[in-house]
């Protein structure tokens, strides 16, 4: 698998590109404490005043400013490791904690996993944002600005929703899939022989499960994306939304909340103005390179599965050979093979 | 007998879990989980149950408390017009697509697969705004403006929403069927009919399709809250009056209770009827 993908140029594209935003964006808070520049208005070489805030992307402002005049590639910037950062927390913590309910119960008999379904079923149609927004709700809008309480814990609240709520599904399916390995013909081996369940995972489930667990991380990164933008969308910024007297704000700059901020605005003034379209494509950005690299994941796994090579050593073929042969078990095989060259 | 009380149980197993989920409103309050409150919550919702035909909606045209189970009638049918309509239709296309795809050759194959993997990583939010784009460019550019881009109490809004969800579907759908297209091409039970001399479009249509159809049913059943989630976004940002929109807009407890059990209980029909309808040899029985 590995082999495969360090010679796939799409795979190293993907990965540059989220490698190379992140470090820019923790450079501009290493290096620039976080900050982004604001410009109200736009003047010539002599002084005249050309424009004012929202201004048009420029060679100065390369995607313009909003209406408060903060400069959007700085935000863009600034706000790429909050959404790169919440997404990767709550995928691994989903996973995480779906492995720590899962193992056990998949070594359980099929009952309990029929049981489990059943119960989770009238979980499972419902819309992630749809019960998010009933969670967050009452606690994430704040009616007044200055009783706002601190971002580590607005911060932390909202993500242990966001990781609670996904962790049903995900342990239905990492159930599933143990199982599946479960049953294979090695595994049923492995317990003849006497393997306990906590062996029999770290010596066979395990090493099966690591590649599809990178393509469910993926899967749940560009999961809880969706989910962020969704409910930005329905009104809840990421780590609170603050209702001002001119309307709704986000606390902090976050691409999902950006988005849904500026969608927000963007009938006020003009039919798609910048400010509105580059969260938007930031955002199919991100979901499409995180999907490609998924795709490209899949892909080596793929081969992976195909290309597998047998390797079998001389003596081991012999043994093979042998305990297949039905004539005569004990005879070598070498010599058998010369004998029916005869 | 076993099938109807394995399935009355899953309905009332169902109805206590979404219960559940109505009441957590309660659970939560000023960022702290709060048990106490959320057993309260819950009983209310119980108390709740045995007067379902009482509870009332601040309707904001007619400035007055409602009755809610009367007036929620036009909301289910807009969801279920909204719905149904994009999945059959997605459903439909996607067939088509599959059986294009069966007939195609290696190099057409490779194009169709190039060009619908890379169409299906589009996000659903970008179809919902570059169809309202669309219309909107289309509109100044000619003047015609009979396609709503977004709906209003009086008149409802249908064509684009539609149009959405069965994007975002569709390529979810064709995704899997592709593959299972590939994986059973070799299947000895088609390479059979294949030697006795039936026809490539007979192939498709009565031996491969057939044993997809159930497995087809799986995948959607499993995979229908991305589907439900797309439809509750497309619902709010065309302002469709429908149950997910009325649910986002009054979130009270008992509201969204009724809401739920409705979004539920289509599905649960959905499911009986596919396991009533489809024959035991699609199911891969005998």
């Amino acid at each position: 698998m590995r082999r495969t993908l360090m010679k796939d140029p799409v795979f190293w594209l993907c990965l540059i590109l989220l490698t190379g935003l992140l470090l820019l964006s923790f450079g501009n808070t290493i290096f620039r404490d976080g900050q982004v520049n604001q410009i109200s208005n736009r003047y010539a070489e002599d002084g005249t005043f050309l424009a004012t805030s929202p201004l048009k992307p420029s060679s100065d402002q390369w995607l313009g400013t909003d209406r408060s005049g903060n400069d959007l590639f700085q935000m863009m910037i600034e706000g790429f490791k909050w959404t790169i950062g919440i997404c990767t927390i709550v995928a691994i913590s989903r996973m995480t904690l779906s492995l720590v309910v899962a193992i056990p119960l998949a070594f359980r008999n099929a009952r309990v996993n029929r049981y489990l379904k059943l119960i989770l079923d009238g979980f499972l149609v419902l819309p992630l944002s749809l019960v998010s927004l009933l969670l967050l709700f009452s606690s994430l809008v704040f009616m007044d600005s200055t009783v706002v309480p601190p971002l580590f814990d607005r911060v932390s609240f909202e993500l242990i929703v966001l990781i609670l709520l996904g962790i049903p599904s995900l342990s239905l399916y990492l159930i599933a899939e143990t199982r599946q390995l479960l049953n294979q013909e090695f595994m049923i081996v492995a317990q003849t022989l006497g393997g306990s369940p906590w062996y029999r995972f770290r010596r066979h489930i395990w090493p099966h499960l690591v590649p599809t667990l990178t393509i469910v991380f993926m899967q749940q990164f560009i999961q809880t994306l969706m989910l962020l933008i969704h409910l930005s969308l329905l009104g809840i910024f990421f780590a609170g939304t603050v209702n001002l007297y001119e309307g709704v704000m986000p606390t902090i700059f976050e691409w999902s909340s950006m988005f849904g901020y500026y969608y927000n605005q963007f009938s006020a003034t003009s039919w798609l103005n910048h400010m509105f379209l580059v969260p938007l494509i930031g955002l199919a950005l991100v979901v499409f390179f995180s999907n490609l690299f998924m795709s490209r994941l899949e892909r080596a796994f793929r081969f992976r599965q195909q290309l597998k090579p047998i390797k079998l050593s001389a003596s081991r073929a012999q043994d093979e050979a042998a305990a297949t042969s039905m004539v005569d078990p004990f005879t070598p095989v070498a010599l058998k093979s010369h004998h029916d060259s005869d | 007998m076993f099938f109807i009380a394995r399935k009355s149980i899953q309905l009332i197993v169902a109805f206590f879990v979404l219960i559940a989920i109505s009441a957590l409103p309660a659970l939560v309050a000023q960022m702290k989980f709060n048990p106490a409150s959320y057993w309260e919550g819950l009983q209310q919702q119980f108390a709740q149950l045995t007067k379902l035909d009482e509870i009332t909606y601040f309707n904001v045209t007619a400035q007055k408390e409602v009755l809610l189970l009367p007036s929620l009638q036009p909301y289910i049918q807009e969801t279920l017009i909204i719905f149904t309509t994009a999945m059959l239709v997605s459903v439909v296309c996607a067939i088509l697509y599959a059986y294009l795809f069966y007939r195609s050759g290696r190099r057409t194959r490779t194009l169709l697969k190039q060009t619908t993997r890379t169409l299906e990583m589009v996000p659903d939010l970008f179809w919902i705004i570059l169809s309202q784009f669309l219309v909107i460019y289309l509109f100044k550019m000619t003047g015609y403006s009979n396609i709503e881009i977004a709906g209003t109490y009086a008149d409802s809004i249908r064509f684009l929403p539609i149009v959405t969800l069965t994007l975002t579907t569709l390529f979810f759908f064709i995704k899997w069927l592709t593959t299972q297209v590939l994986e059973q091409e070799s299947a000895p039970f088609l390479e059979l009919a294949r030697a006795k001399g039936i026809r490539p479009t007979a192939l498709f249509w009565k031996h491969l399709l057939p044993t997809m159809i159930y497995r087809f049913y799986l995948f959607f059943r499993a995979n229908i809250i991305t589907i439900l989630s797309s439809l509750l976004i497309i619902e709010y940002t065309f302002q469709v009056q429908g149950l997910f929109r009325f649910a986002l807009y009054f979130g009270q407890m008992p509201i969204l209770m009724v809401i739920l059990f409705l979004i539920y209980l289509p599905i649960f029909i959905i499911d009986l009827l596919a396991e009533w309808l489809i024959p035991n040899a699609w199911k891969g029985g005998i």
